[in-house]
């Protein structure tokens, strides 16, 4: 079996006894797609910004490639492109210069059409020239896509990639880390608010929680269409909970609040359901799935301690 | 008889200072007719001056004089420094000019010459000079020490040694030494780098006297110069 | 290394704070020439009226030489101003724009990163000289013209003959390079500190300003300290102009500033090797 194209070990970091990363360990394989998910301040800028040298743990080893990476070994970053929060450059120089910059100092040799190549891959013809102050946020985060994968590396770190963008921007975002997943086989740890995001690129997830990890999983094996949260807002009656708890349904933990009766199941008994409410006189007048992915963080990062969550 | 041999004694005396006097004036007015022939010269001069406040490098530059007290020193494009009332560097101007009292005061030995020493005291009350004591070398008549006395820029010393143009009575070497005062300017307003250090030579002097060696490497004498070359604007760029 | 150091040579000279550095230095020369072209000669009688008790002085005193003397009393407090200002700027601006944390995500090590802004600002700071030489010596021999430079001292008058005088001007100018590349190297530490320029500058102007003083005040209190402070030693370039030029000290004060540059050098990687990159 090959070894994960990054490693992490133990990874432990503290700012002035505030543990922002506390025991983290996770492995990256060659090819997947990593979701790095938490809340604010969960600790994920922390991790990424470790994974680059920009931190230094208090404890832990972080490996790429199956190397021992440190300040010492900084020339192992040559392999890794990385949008560290928001892409800042150089906004008194154009995108242009500011990629050629980049490139350079990537340790590779990148040629002129490479650079023309990038810009083009993420939208930026036309527009190379211009000063990076007068970009738009959509335009400099593509921009530090461009930065970070200029010199084509294996691992592409992405902290945040579509913050600021709009729907239409995110979108091509998300296209465009497919893309580089499949059609170019970069592997890929990405992080983001935007849950339904990640879970239409990621392959596996790592949730973090206050420092530690919670789970690390395929995405298929998190999202079971059993744990799907369906929302239904009917007229209140009375009786309806009682009713619904001594019926089969009760297995799938109904809860009745403000005239929404909330349930987790697989979406294909909606139907049944419906049907039932409607024989008990309920009158329905709309149902909703929440993502079922979105619960599940929901749910985990809602949980007290992190030992009752592990996987 | 006694009385006789003492009263003769004292005519044969009185005879002798009357003898000396004129002697003296003779040699004096004898001095100062040779020295005062020389109307104008231009001369190649280096000049070094030695003040414990001043560094400054060996000069080199045309020395202009013109009687009775027009002097310049032409540095070709440098800075040209002269002790104030420059004519103090004329032999000329260290003698008084019109009447005078002139009194033997001896000899004395000046590098290996024996010269005779006269006091001269101009009887003008308003002039500068209040005593000229000069060394005199009678066989070349020349002048080889002035020392005089004045009202207001102290006591002047000027030692002279002669070459080429003892005829004239223009020295090869001229040295005057003068009284200086002090120099200071506030230490916050210079921010100076390094403490000054006294030049070696004027370490004992304790900043009092200062030189000002001029050496004469030619002359052209009585040509005639044009009170041009004295203006201001001939001395400014 | 040659990669990263012309990278930042580029981002310096594409500065307009860089161009704005020579023109202020343009402008305090000119400034100054014109002040002399005025009034210099009242400046020459205050600053001369010991001497001229006592001795005539005629000629081109106040020739170019002499006002460029003048101007390079600014690599007291303006010069170092204006180094400060880029210097200051070259580990802090980067954080502040963000720019910092996107160029160590680069697989180039923190001691080159460090050299290569540590190069750059010194070669900033020799253009910057030898731009002040240019307007300064330059400008004013061709305003001002040629002659016998004229040094004032607290306590001596020192007279430096025209033909003597360029090779001073020479090695005070590479003095003056060594001194301002101290200010430059205790700027870059201050900025590895900071995560905004304007409190290494302001902070390395503070410093230069109150240690200036402290050269300055002729206490016995301060006396005792004073060789081992490097404002002490960046007036060394007045050395050139003293008679004899006072070798010794020049060295001795070569060599401060030397070990200062080094020492500020040495802090700025050894911090900067272990600094967490949070902006």
């Amino acid at each position: 079996m090959a070894s994960p194209i990054l490693d992490v070990r133990s990874l432990t970091k503290s700012f002035n006894h505030f543990k922002a990363v506390d025991d983290l360990s996770f492995a990256i394989n060659k090819g997947a797609v990593y979701g790095f998910l938490g809340q604010n301040g969960a600790g994920k800028s922390t991790t990424m910004r470790m994974l680059m040298g920009l931190i230094f743990p208090d404890n832990g080893s972080i490996l790429i490639n199956g190397s021992s990476f440190s300040n010492s070994q900084r020339h192992l970053l040559r392999n890794i492109g990385a949008i560290i929060e928001r892409p800042d450059m150089y906004g008194y120089l154009s995108g242009w210069e500011n990629l050629k910059i980049f490139a350079a100092l990537s340790g590779k040799n990148i040629k002129t059409n490479r650079l023309h190549e990038v810009i083009e891959m993420v939208g930026l013809k036309g527009r190379e020239k211009d000063k990076v102050k007068a970009y738009s946020q959509g335009m400099k985060q593509r921009l530090g896509i461009a930065i970070a994968t200029v010199h084509e590396p294996d691992l592409l770190i992405l902290d945040e990639p579509t913050n600021g963008l709009d729907p239409q921007g995110i979108a091509e975002i998300r296209n465009l880390i497919l893309s580089l997943s499949k059609d170019h086989g970069k592997t890929i740890l990405v992080s983001s608010h935007l849950l339904h995001e990640i879970e239409q690129v990621a392959t596996d997830i790592i949730i973090i929680h206050k420092g530690k990890k919670m789970i690390e999983a395929p995405v298929g094996e998190l999202l079971h269409p059993d744990d799907t949260r369906i929302e239904i807002t009917l007229q209140p009656a009375p009786g309806l909970q009682q009713s619904i708890n001594h019926s089969g349904w009760a297995q799938y933990s109904p809860e009745i609040s403000d005239g929404v009766l909330t349930i987790k199941m697989n979406p294909a008994q909606i139907p049944a359901l419906n049907k039932w409410l409607v024989e008990q006189g309920i009158e329905v007048s709309g149902i909703t799935t929440q993502h079922s992915f979105e619960a599940y963080f929901l749910n985990i990062t809602h949980e007290t301690t992190a030992a009752d969550r592990t996987v | 008889m006694i009385r006789r041999s003492l009263n003769t004694i004292l005519i044969l005396l009185c005879l002798s200072v009357q003898a000396s006097a004129a002697d003296a004036n003779e040699l004096f007015n004898t001095l100062r007719r040779k020295i005062f022939s020389v109307q104008d010269y231009t001369a190649d001069v280096k000049m070094k001056i030695s003040v414990k406040y001043m560094r400054i490098p060996q000069l080199a530059g045309t020395l202009y004089f013109k009687s009775p007290d027009k002097m310049r020193l032409e540095r070709h494009g440098g800075l040209s420094i002269l002790p104030r009332k420059n004519i103090n560097l004329t032999i000329r101007n260290l003698i008084p000019a019109g009447s005078a009292t002139v009194i033997d005061a001896g000899q004395a030995q000046i590098g290996g010459k024996t010269t005779r020493i006269i006091k001269v005291i101009p009887e003008d009350d308003k002039s500068d000079l209040v005593l000229a004591k000069i060394w005199v070398d009678e066989t070349s008549m020349v002048a080889l020490r002035i020392e005089t006395a004045t009202r207001n820029e102290g006591t002047l010393t000027m030692d002279l040694e002669y070459g080429r143009y003892i005829s004239n009575g223009l020295p090869d070497k001229l040295l005057l030494t003068l009284d200086v005062k002090d120099f200071r300017m506030p230490k916050g307003m210079t921010m100076d780098y390094t403490e000054s250090r006294p030049d070696e030579a004027l370490k004992d002097t304790k900043g009092k006297k200062g030189t000002i060696q001029i050496t004469y490497l030619s002359y052209k004498i009585n040509t005639g110069l044009s009170d041009k070359i004295f203006t201001p604007e001939a001395s400014e760029p | 290394m040659k990669q990263l150091l012309q990278i930042e040579l580029f981002k310096i000279f594409r500065r307009p704070r860089t161009y704005i550095s020579f023109g202020i230095v343009t402008a305090i020369t000119f400034v100054i020439q014109l002040a002399m072209l005025t009034d210099g000669k009242s400046y020459m009688s205050f600053a001369l009226q010991g001497v001229n008790e006592q001795f005539d002085i005629h000629g081109n005193m106040i020739n170019g030489y002499f006002i460029t003397y003048i101007i390079l009393q600014t690599l007291l407090i303006q010069i170092p101003l204006l180094v400060a200002l880029v210097a200051g700027d070259t580990l802090a601006g980067e954080a502040t724009l963000g720019t910092l944390r996107l160029l160590l995500t680069k697989p180039i090590s923190r001691n080159q990163l460090i050299l290569a802004k540590f190069m750059s600002s010194f070669i900033y700071t020799v253009l910057l000289v030898i731009w002040l030489a240019v307007v300064a010596l330059g400008l004013s021999v061709l305003i001002f013209g040629r002659g016998d430079m004229v040094n004032i001292k607290s306590d001596t008058f020192i007279l430096i003959l025209q033909n003597d005088v360029l090779w001073r001007y020479a090695a005070a100018f590479c003095f003056a390079m060594l001194a301002m590349t101290t200010i430059a190297s205790l700027s870059i530490l201050l900025s590895v500190f900071a995560d905004n320029s304007i409190g290494p500058i302001i902070s390395t102007m503070g410093i230069v300003v109150v240690l200036t003083i402290l050269s300055n005040l002729d206490l016995p209190l301060f006396n005792h300290i004073k060789p081992y402070i490097f404002t002490t030693h960046m007036i060394g370039w007045k050395g050139f102009f003293d008679d004899p030029v006072p070798v010794r000290q020049i060295g001795i004060s070569a060599m401060v500033l030397i070990v200062y540059t080094v020492a500020f050098a040495g802090t700025t990687m050894l911090v900067f090797n272990k600094k967490d990159i949070k902006s």
